[in-house]
């Protein structure tokens, strides 16, 4: 399946001379296509860094990021993003913001409106397609940000800390959104986030990386039961025990923050 | 224009009063003491004679002539320095080269009275329509250039990111979203820069001559018609506050998004 990332001795510094900080330290991952994959880590430890190399925003110091065995040269359509602060064109309604990668990709006007009310239904937000971002609130606002991003049907999915800003009720929803979606979507997904319930209950694998500079520490294999409802599953003794393991690998590396 | 037959009530007229009411006790007041003979007429005649020396100027078309030479040369050079200030102020923001070029001329030139090169522009380039319109270029280009520079600066990076992700390319992402995401500044920066294109006309006008508003304004003192130029100053507010609405009115109607 397509949307394979891979990572071999990314080095990432930023700055010279004096200035000169390593945000990322020999990290070397795999993820499969259709892969749902969580980052965590406590903050500063490069995982945005690293969304963002992926995406092809930064550039790498050292070893090598591809897609499909291809390395990474800047942004491209194979991959979306999904920023905690939604990014949504403001000038745009809902819908024109839906439409924009499709008319980017020179999708023929009828085709490209049916493919953005699809995702524009699929994220509830039937209603609102002539609102502008500013009419929305802040749960809306990201289920936009997804729906523009799925409308291009990029095969990787980069998520910032896509619910960060929500409040717990609604990030609940979108979570559980978001895992219907990739359910059907079959999306490989990076998700940034320091929420360590969140990593579990969404994610086949857990990536914990370690303070500064930041590498792979460990990773945990979650394997749930997902099309069962969400009390099932946060009650679940396996949903704990690795909440648990994750909780206590990140522990280990906020302690450290605390203790030079 | 529809005009709501019901709304020209007396209450509603009433209504409308009361908002300048402050304005209209004024004008009371200048009738009634100009009236009573307290100020001597040629510094400030009866409201009732400027209105009707007004009403003169507007029905012999005088009036009209100047206004139309005024507005012409105040938004020739408005276009000319929106064209330039937008174009100069978005490549300082987005190149490194413009930005040491230009930086430093926008530092000076921005504070600069540009009034007070009236007497250099009369000398370089005559006292027509062509040395007013290129003072208004220079006198507006500073505030245009300013507010299209912070503003693209000032485009939420992420917004950049998203573009370039969905596949737009470098020579498109103008267009596509650094222009529309910095167009509330832009048009922050005309509406600065459209009172100060009139001021600069104005003065012009009174200074070189050559008709309009100004040299009309002016004609009144010296040619001992005082009423003449409080009739200009009359049609000079009236112009600011149309034009003020105007720009407010376009603001809300092409930026509703905001």
């Amino acid at each position: 399946m397509d949307g394979r990332i891979g990572i071999s001795h990314l080095e990432k510094v930023y700055g010279e001379g004096s200035e000169r900080t390593k945000a990322i330290d020999d990290l070397s991952f795999d993820i499969d296509g259709g892969e749902f994959t969580s980052v965590v880590g406590p903050s500063g430890c490069g995982k945005s860094t690293l969304l963002y190399i992926i995406a092809g925003f930064l550039d790498i110091t050292n070893g090598t990021v591809s897609v499909d065995g291809t390395p990474i040269d800047g942004p491209g359509t194979d991959r979306g993003v999904v920023f905690q602060d939604y990014a949504l064109f403001p000038w745009r309604t809902v819908k024109e913001n839906v439409l924009y990668g499709l008319e980017e990709a020179g999708v023929p006007d009828e085709e490209a409106d049916a493919t953005a009310q699809r995702f524009i239904d699929m994220m509830d937000l039937s209603g609102f397609e002539n609102k502008y971002p500013k009419e929305l609130s802040g749960g809306m606002k990201q289920r936009v940000a997804l729906a523009r991003t799925l409308a291009y049907d990029p095969k990787i999915l980069l998520m910032d800390e896509p619910f960060g800003a929500l409040d717990q009720p609604l990030r609940e929803t979108l979570q559980d959104q978001l895992i219907d979606i990739w359910g059907d979507l079959d999306k490989t997904v990076v998700f940034i986030t320091h929420d360590v319930e969140e990593a579990v209950y969404l994610s086949e694998r857990v990536m914990i990386m370690t303070r500064h500079p930041g590498t792979k520490k460990t990773v945990t294999e979650v394997d749930l039961d997902r099309s069962r409802p969400r009390e099932d599953i946060v009650t679940s003794e396996e949903f704990t025990r690795k909440k648990n393991e994750v909780w206590r690998s990140l522990r280990e590396e906020t302690k450290s923050e605390v203790q030079p | 224009m529809d005009v709501d037959v019901r709304s020209l009530d007396a209450s509603s007229v009433v209504d409308s009063l009361k908002s300048i009411y402050s304005l209209v006790l004024l004008l009371v007041l200048w009738e009634v003491v100009t009236r009573m003979g307290l100020i001597y007429p040629y510094f400030l005649p009866q409201l009732s004679v400027v209105i009707d020396e007004f009403v003169l100027l507007v029905s012999s078309g005088q009036m009209i002539h100047a206004a139309y030479l005024t507005l012409m040369r105040a938004f020739v050079g408005l276009a000319g320095a929106a064209v330039a200030g937008v174009v100069i102020g978005i490549l300082c923001a987005r190149n490194a080269l413009f930005e040491w070029f230009f930086d430093p001329i926008i530092k000076i030139g921005y504070p600069v009275p540009v009034i007070s090169l009236v007497p250099v522009f009369m000398l370089w380039f005559g006292i027509g329509d062509v040395s007013k319109i290129i003072m208004v270029v220079v006198g507006t280009f500073w505030p245009v250039a300013v507010n299209a520079r912070d503003a693209t600066r000032q485009v939420d990076r992420n917004l950049i990111r998203s573009a370039r992700m969905m596949g737009t390319g470098d020579r498109r992402l103008l267009w596509r979203v650094i222009l529309p995401a910095a167009s509330p500044g832009i048009f922050t920066g005309l509406q600065i820069a459209t009172p100060i294109a009139l001021i600069i006309t104005f003065v012009f006008e009174m200074v070189a001559g050559g008709g309009g508003l100004g040299a009309l304004e002016i004609a009144g003192v010296r040619g001992f018609n005082s009423a003449q130029t409080y009739a200009v100053i009359f049609a000079i507010i009236a112009i600011g506050l149309v034009l003020d609405r105007l720009l407010r009115a376009a603001r809300t109607r092409l930026l509703d998004w905001t």
